[in-house]
């Protein structure tokens, strides 16, 4: 008698899914996604630094470079990065072999990451996996080396992945609150990321009752060198399924709903406890319509998923060709388009300081065609010569203010040593810390950029004038409102002039 | 006082009109039983502008008033500001006559007369005379010194003094509605009523009401009217700083800098931008800095309270015991308090009374402070009448005996 087993939500076995970290940032990611519970699911952890990896909470770890490195980071080199990858492409590809789909967790701009990933994308859609790319860019402040490397790295991998979801970490300031500590803002653009990967496997593992897997995952993707628009919320109690939703679209990633509009096709899937009912779904997808353009292909799916009691959670993803993600973000601005590549639909990022100092003309050409020639000289030179090279990628890391702190925001345990190293460096004793830094790079890395900047000093011109701000308000002659009234003088001074101009002028 | 009696207070502000119903009871406790607010037009940094508008305005006030409390008004407390206003303090000297050791009233009187005759402009008519301290022979006393033994008696008075026919034109207003205007205070001094206690006094207080088109302050010390005055600049000024600066358009400015300002100049509240989301008026997206509308909030508020801190006695901010109490609708900015304490260094609070009852909502507000203060105003003023002479408090009917 042939058995028939009962299986109406054809959930896949989440042996067949797998969840890589790969360098420091990825590391970061991956403990975080271990720590909030993910059951079932394999992890695999991935670096040079053997430092890092060995405090790795995943369960299956596997060191890059073991004759290149000795078990050192790759001190920001993506060529390095590179090697160090192909060194052990066998250990990764037995590894990945026969799994269904893969998450690789990384952060762009430092040498494992930027030069591993590409290698590792490849691998791993070789062997058959969809892969799903988690990728965080560098903060603006990082300097443009580290931008440039991120953006190699992203070009290739927009190419290689199934589905790249780029979070940029100079958005991290919209997670939380300015006055938090940086390890919280951390916490939270990791903790982000382990949601969306949570969502993406619930989705997948469990397709539910209105069937959406994989191939509609494809579709809702399929827009060559695209970008992930990617929202994801949880809530419960009363009115959860319009909390659910503006949790969702309050993603950094969706620029409140805004991107949604271009979208030719939007997947949602809708997980909930057993008392998940009609009328929410009908609600929630009544609410979401104002989002989606009415001719985009909605790919609808539904489960029940015991586990949730009696939250509901919504997911939400799309995909929006390149020039898209640019056109919704910045329509008034044309010449800006290529430059802000990076940030991805972001909008303007919100450093200051380095806005005004560079110079606006690197954005003309593609980000894309800036292949590897960009990595600078002094990066080669390090190859040469291991400790010299290292000495100076960390030289790197002390001239910016914010690298430690940054590197302790994702990996807090790692962090402490390596503040410390920029100091105790030069000495021989150092060598110990100095592989304690390395997680530091890879991190680090995700920090970043020039372009935006440059873009951003034009930017400040083009909203200003935009604004009506120029210059004609900075003559001074100007009350508003009060323009029709006798001065209001005090002291000598026309209270009526805003004190911002009066102030400047003097 | 065997009876409750109801006083109305009406303030004709740059941003509302605000008429107050309130009761006093028999026993002193104040019930506030309705309160009717107008959005206010025609007035500019705290004067009527345009009458007509003005007028129409108080009506509306009024007749909400009227149906909120279910009083007929007849008669109202009328506040006044503007930056005509100038409060400013006097003395007069009584040298006893040599065979008399024991101050006489009328030896008090005299002095008082000198006092009150200070120096004021011929278009300028007196608000106030406030009795501060008496003084024999050089010894503070607090209380009349009648009785006392002494050869010079000086006695201290803070003189609020405007320009009459501004001021007139304010009562007129009430006036062709039908509704007698009782007695026309200062505003400042109306809030203080309001905001300080006796204690608070004692200890010496700073108020400032950042309204809508001006800013008034009253500095207490050691229980008696130091300074009062009037800043004409406000938060409308901020509103529109934001607008020139900006681009926006008035009303957005004004939620902007309701929902969004902060005037704390902390850097951490200046991270990263607003944006102002597509209306259905096709008003495009666009985004402000955060650090550029906080510095212009911040570089306005600053200034007001720089000026009132110059308009104050040399030395008198270190006099301040209680501390520095803030009030009226633009001193609800965010991290105006922040911004205050960087300026006078005093403690800083909001303005709040204690013994008033009625609908909690309305007397929480800052923005309705100087209505209330009316009330209390009123209040004290009846308690003067009854238990002294007729200008016991000093205070005068400036228009009255014209």
């Amino acid at each position: 008698m042939i058995e028939f087993v009962k299986d109406p939500q054809n959930t896949i076995p989440s042996s067949l899914v797998k969840i890589i970290g790969l360098g420091g940032a990825g590391a970061n990611m991956l403990d975080r996604v271990a720590l909030d519970g993910m059951e079932g699911a394999e992890m695999l952890a991935l670096n040079a630094d053997i430092r890092t990896l060995s405090g790795s909470v995943a369960p299956e770890r596997i060191q890059l470079g073991v004759n290149l490195t000795k078990g050192l980071g790759t001190g920001g080199d993506p060529d390095l990065g590179q090697k160090v990858m192909l060194e052990a492409e066998n250990a990764v590809r037995s590894s990945i072999k026969g799994r269904k789909i893969v998450f690789l967790c990384v952060g762009l701009g430092g040498g494992t990451g930027s030069g591993g990933a590409p290698i590792l994308t490849r691998i791993a859609r070789e062997e058959g996996a969809f892969v799903v790319i988690f990728a965080t860019m560098p903060f603006a402040f990082e300097g443009r080396r580290r931008r440039e490397q991120a953006e190699t790295a992203l070009n290739e991998l927009a190419v290689l992945s199934n589905a790249l979801v780029v979070f940029d970490n100079t958005r991290m300031g919209e997670l939380v609150l300015a006055k938090q500590g940086i390890h919280e803002a951390f916490s939270a653009g990791d903790r982000m990321i382990s949601d969306s990967i949570k969502a993406v496997i619930r989705l997948v593992i469990r397709p539910g009752l209105i069937h959406v897997g994989l191939d509609e995952l494809m579709t809702a993707l399929r827009t060559t060198r695209s970008r992930c628009l990617f929202g994801s919320g949880t809530a419960n109690g009363k009115d959860r399924a319009s909390k659910a939703l503006a949790n969702a679209l309050s993603s950094p990633l969706l620029d409140k709903g805004a991107l949604l509009k271009e979208a030719a096709s939007v997947l949602v899937h809708i997980c909930g406890g057993e008392d998940l009912t009609l009328y929410e779904i009908e609600l929630l997808m009544q609410k979401l319509s104002k989002y989606v353009p009415q001719k985009a292909h909605v790919l609808f799916g539904a489960a029940i998923d015991t586990n949730m009691k009696d939250a509901l959670s919504i997911t939400l993803i799309s995909a929006l060709p390149e020039e898209k993600l640019q056109a919704s973000s910045f329509e008034e601005l044309p010449g800006e388009r290529e430059a802000m590549e990076p940030s991805e639909g972001f909008g303007f990022d919100d450093m200051p300081q380095p806005a005004r100092i560079v110079e606006p003309p690197v954005d003309e050409e593609p980000a894309e065609n800036e292949i590897i020639e960009a990595v600078p000289p002094a990066v080669v030179a390090q190859q040469v010569d291991g400790w010299v090279n290292f000495q100076e990628a960390d030289d790197h890391e002390v001239d910016l203010p914010f690298a430690e702190p940054e590197q302790s925001g994702s990996g807090v345990v790692f962090s402490p040593q390596a503040s410390i190293a920029p100091a105790s460096f030069v000495t021989d004793a150092a060598r110990d810390f100095r592989d304690a830094l390395k997680p530091a790079e890879p991190l680090s890395e995700e920090e970043d950029a020039q372009a935006p900047p440059a873009v951003l000093g034009d930017l400040l011109e083009k909203t200003r004038i935009r604004l009506g701000q120029n210059d004609m308000l900075f003559e001074g002659s100007s009350r508003g409102k009060f323009a029709d009234n006798e001065a209001n003088l005090v002291d000598g001074d026309d209270l009526d002039i805003p004190p911002f101009m009066r102030k400047k002028k003097k | 006082m065997a009876r409750a009696r109801i006083h109305v207070g009406l303030e004709i502000g740059t941003s509302k009109v605000c008429m107050v119903v309130g009761e006093v009871r028999s026993d002193g406790s104040v019930k506030i039983l309705g309160l009717g607010t107008s959005k206010s037009a025609g007035v500019r940094r705290g004067e009527i502008s345009d009458y007509a508008n003005t007028k129409e305005c108080v009506d509306d006030a009024l007749v909400k008033a009227e149906e909120a409390s279910d009083v007929e008004i007849g008669s109202v407390f009328l506040s006044v500001t503007g930056s005509h206003i100038v409060g400013m303090n006097n003395t007069g000297t009584y040298r006893l006559p040599e065979n008399e050791k024991q101050i006489q009233p009328e030896h008090l009187h005299e002095a008082k007369e000198i006092a009150k005759d200070v120096h004021i402009s011929p278009d300028h008519v007196c608000l106030h005379n406030i009795l501060r301290s008496y003084r024999v022979d050089g010894f503070e006393h607090s209380s009349s010194p009648v009785g006392l033994f002494g050869k010079t008696l000086e006695v201290d008075f803070h003189v609020v003094a405007g320009i009459g026919t501004r001021i007139q034109n304010s009562i007129k207003c009430v006036r062709e509605l039908q509704v007698d205007v009782d007695d026309v205070v200062f505003a400042p001094i109306a809030t203080a009523q309001f905001a300080l206690d006796r204690s608070t006094r004692e200890r010496g207080a700073l108020l400032i009401d950042i309204g809508g088109g001006t800013t008034d302050y009253a500095l207490y010390l050691k229980g008696a009217i130091v300074a009062s005055g009037c800043i004409p600049a406000g938060g409308e000024h901020v509103t529109n700083d934001i607008h020139m600066l900006t681009g926006l358009p008035f009303s957005r400015a004004e939620t902007l800098k309701i929902k969004e300002g902060d005037a704390s100049g902390d850097q951490s509240r200046s991270v990263g931008g607003i944006k102002i989301p597509v209306d259905e008026k096709g008003f495009s997206q666009q985004e402000v800095k955060r650090e550029l509308l906080n510095e212009v909030i911040r570089q306005r508020m600053l200034e007001i309270l720089e000026l009132v801190k110059k308009r104050l006695p040399p030395g008198s901010v270190e006099q301040i015991g209680t501390g520095v109490f803030l009030s009226g609708g633009s001193s609800l900015m965010r991290g105006l308090d922040e911004l205050t304490h960087q300026v006078f260094r005093r403690a800083i609070y909001r303005a709040q009374a204690a013994e008033i009852s009625g609908v909690q909502a309305n007397f929480k507000d800052p923005q309705f402070a100087t209505a209330l203060g009316l009330i209390r105003y009123a209040q004290l003023a009846d308690v003067e009448k009854q238990n002294s002479s007729p200008r016991g408090f000093g205070r005068i009917w400036p228009f009255g005996k014209k």
